[in-house]
């Protein structure tokens, strides 16, 4: 009997406990999702993981915990396709180049996020509020079509660095007035003025030996006009070329069509293009030489105070304005990269878009799908980029925060991207990406250190790429 | 009917003596078969196809020896083990002079010998990519020593990386310096065994040192020096690391190595069938070159003995 009370008790104490747990919320029922991110190190995905730890809640109630990999974008390409290949797993969202997007969405890695996207309205919302630009290059395979893959973790465009103590100082102005006829641009308007043949006005101008007259004092060790990327890894010297050459009105293969790449990426236009590009070098530090002058060279010679002026992604930005790790912390100013001047006077600034989408996994189950999409509205909500625009050393793809009318002020280099992105295109993004951008790698490479001539250097990528591409079936 | 064995029974099954042996290495063949074996097997079968490995779903190709065939008739990859020959030849060569001039030097005691053989040996312990980053350091044009010092006698910027040929000796003398110690080593342990007494005897006889360095000092070495020609040869014609963070394999191509060449086509290429068949070609050389020494060093030992 006693035994009889006791389970009746206990049945009844069951009882009310899932009955009670059916009609409150249930912290106890909160499940652990972890998002493992893959993503460059660098301040804008660094910025992401601290913000998100900060303020983020999942509207799920499930605990979700956002852990991104952080590795060094010089080895990112390898250490994410080795993952991907290897058939390990590892990540839930990945943030991927824009051009690695066929190949990994043909292999088979990326989410097709279409029915997400129509199955949710503030999904569409945030797709709608995505700049033109970033839809057809960071978002959509194949390219510029409908098919959505990935949103901006952190869209980026070129921009010159400048010091102001050198360009704003009056004798040098008068000294470069009177050698060019033309104004050593100071302020942000002037900039916007400045062409491919003024930028190497400028490199000649400021090249100075050790010991001779720079601003109002000494140069303390050479001192080199100008520099931008020409450099071997990755896409460093493709995304400075494929700038100038879309400046002067060249192409590259269009991926959109079915004609070969010779005849477009050999073209007059382009030889010249890239010579102009080759020329411009002589007024670089000696790295240029070498053929290592990447984006972090320039970006470390410019904030050791060797070069007056430099064209480098906006990523990598921030640190030239932290005293910490930079001697020119406090002079230097941002503005427009330079152009190619057309016949009617304006100039051409088409660029080679950077920075990143982020892309969710094929083999997420729903519920992890579903958080990370939330991690996706979450990052991309007007509050949480205006932030990221603020304080976290990024830039903003979204309408609603790039037309805010206090954009431009928000950091020192905000204007010149946002005055920039409308410009912006994009190399590739075929699963035979890889293959095409080493080989040009290689032979702008040849280029630059001076074995081949510019035009050896596009017939041969002429050559490889229909070679390539015949193979793939992409033309006839 | 028989009791069924225990698990006791098992065990004790198991443990017997002659049992032991086999039980003990069973880990380490389990090991070696997981990570080596089976892989090298794997890689093997994958060269007679055509396969990428990034592309999740679509099965590897049959194409026979095409890998093979392509590869030996492939422009690249000939440039690419005329790259990798250049650096084998200048590295090796420098390695063993430095080396057996180290050795010469150290056989000897004098005032800190200790200390300094110790600073002498540390470049071989560092990983080989820190010495990578180490000489990129040490060359780059505005900020390295290497450059700098040489400014202060010409005025003029020296970029060494520049050129082919200025790349490779730039390659060259940073494997040196992490290699020469490892052939000084060797060569040390064959100076410290010559018996004093020859030496003793020579200079009653009034020997040159010359012949006494060719009668007594090198036949004491010779085993040594080849031993050291073997390994350093082999090691060197594997060279990834020291080219690959400090040229990238530049200016253009021209010192990217087999090794380099063969981390492109499976991870930028991702030529995985075309990556496993040119790692067999390596493979292959390696064993060449091996069996190769072996052949002459047991020509030596066996001069020797008779």
């Amino acid at each position: 009997m006693k035994g009889l009370k006791f389970s009746i008790a206990a049945a009844a104490i069951t009882a009310g406990a899932v009955l009670g747990g059916a009609f409150t919320a249930a912290p106890a029922s909160a499940k652990d999702v972890i998002i493992n991110m893959a993503a460059p190190d660098w301040q804008p995905t660094r910025f992401m993981q601290e913000e998100f730890n900060r303020t983020y809640k999942s509207k799920t109630g499930n605990n979700v915990k956002l852990v991104i990999d952080f590795i060094p974008w010089p080895s990112f390409y390898q250490r994410v396709a080795a993952s991907l290949s290897s058939g390990e797993k590892k990540y839930q969202m990945i943030v991927t180049d824009s051009q690695w997007m066929g190949d990994f969405v043909e292999g088979g890695h990326y989410l097709k996020l279409n029915k997400y996207i129509d199955a949710d309205p503030e999904l569409q919302a945030v797709i709608a509020d995505m700049h033109q630009v970033l839809k057809d290059t960071s978002s959509s395979y194949p390219y510029k079509s409908t098919n959505y893959y990935g949103f901006p973790q952190f869209p980026d465009n070129m921009v010159t660095f400048y010091r102001t103590d050198l360009f704003c100082n009056a004798k040098e102005r008068a000294a470069f007035k009177a050698k060019y006829k033309k104004a050593l641009p100071c302020y942000y308007h002037e900039w916007q003025d400045v062409d491919w043949n003024q930028w190497g006005n400028i490199g000649e101008f400021f090249t100075r030996k050790k010991g001779s007259a720079l601003g109002d004092g000494k140069a303390d060790d050479d001192f080199y006009g100008i520099a931008y990327q020409a450099g071997k890894g990755y896409d460093f010297s493709t995304s400075q070329i494929h700038t100038m050459i879309w400046d002067a009105g060249g192409d590259i293969w269009d991926e959109t069509d079915t004609k070969p790449a010779s005849g477009v990426i050999n073209s007059a236009v382009n030889v010249k293009a890239m010579e102009q590009f080759l020329d411009l070098l002589k007024w670089s530090p000696p790295v240029a030489k070498t053929g290592q002058m990447d984006i972090f060279v320039i970006q470390d010679l410019y904030m050791q105070g060797k070069v007056a002026a430099i064209v480098d992604w906006v990523g990598v930005a921030g640190p030239v304005i932290d005293p910490k790790a930079s001697k020119v912390a406090d002079k230097s100013a941002f503005a427009q990269a330079p152009g190619t001047r057309k016949s009617d006077g304006t100039i051409n600034r088409s660029s080679n878009i950077g920075g990143q989408p982020f892309v969710l996994t094929t083999w997420n189950n729903d519920e992890v799908i579903h958080e990370a999409l939330d991690v996706v509205k979450w990052w991309l909500s007007k509050p949480v980029q205006t932030k990221f625009v603020r304080e976290g050393g990024g830039q903003s793809g979204m309408l609603s925060v790039l037309n805010d009318p206090g954009y431009a002020t928000w950091s020192p280099f905000a204007r010149a991207f946002a005055d920039n992105i409308q410009w912006q295109k994009d190399m590739w993004h075929i699963p035979e990406f890889f293959p095409l951008l080493t080989q040009q790698q290689e032979q702008f490479d040849k280029a630059i250190t001076g074995q081949i001539s510019a035009k050896q250097a596009l017939d041969s990528v002429a050559a490889y790429q229909d070679k390539t591409l015949k193979e793939a079936g992409r033309i006839k | 009917m028989p009791a069924p064995r225990s698990a006791r029974g098992f065990l004790g099954w198991l443990l017997a003596p002659e049992r032991r042996g086999p039980l003990l290495i069973a880990p380490a063949i389990a090991t070696l078969v997981i990570v080596n074996i089976f892989p090298l097997l794997w890689s093997y079968g994958l060269s007679f196809f055509s396969y990428n490995a990034k592309k999740i779903g679509v099965p590897p190709r049959w194409r026979g020896l095409d890998n093979y065939v392509d590869l030996f008739t492939d422009e690249d990859v000939w440039g690419r083990f005329q790259n990798t020959a250049v650096i084998v030849i200048g590295s090796v060569a420098v390695q063993l002079v430095v080396g057996f001039l180290l050795a010469l030097l150290f056989a000897r005691e004098f005032p800190l010998r200790r200390y300094l053989l110790m600073l002498v040996l540390a470049p071989m312990m560092l990983s080989l990519s820190a010495v990578g980053v180490f000489f990129k350091l040490f060359y780059e044009p505005t900020f390295g020593f290497i450059p700098r010092l040489v400014q202060t006698f010409t005025g003029e910027p020296f970029v060494i990386l520049s050129t082919p040929v200025k790349a490779t000796i730039a390659i060259v003398f940073a494997d040196a310096w992490m290699w020469s110690p490892f052939v000084m080593l060797l060569v040390l342990a064959g100076l410290v065994s010559v018996p004093k007494y020859l030496y003793e005897a020579a200079e009653i006889d009034r020997a040159s040192a010359w012949r006494r360095f060719r009668t007594i000092t090198f036949p004491y070495i010779r085993s040594l020096l080849l031993l050291a020609l073997l390994f350093r040869t082999i090691e060197t014609f594997k060279i990834f690391d020291v080219p690959y963070v400090l040229t990238e394999g530049g200016p253009g191509t021209s010192t990217e190595t087999i090794s380099v060449y063969l981390f492109r086509v499976a991870f930028n290429y991702f030529q995985t069938g075309r990556a496993s068949a040119l790692g067999y070609i390596v493979l292959f050389g390696v064993i060449v070159l091996t069996s190769l020494y072996l052949y002459a060093i047991q020509s030596r030992s066996s001069e020797s003995i008779e």
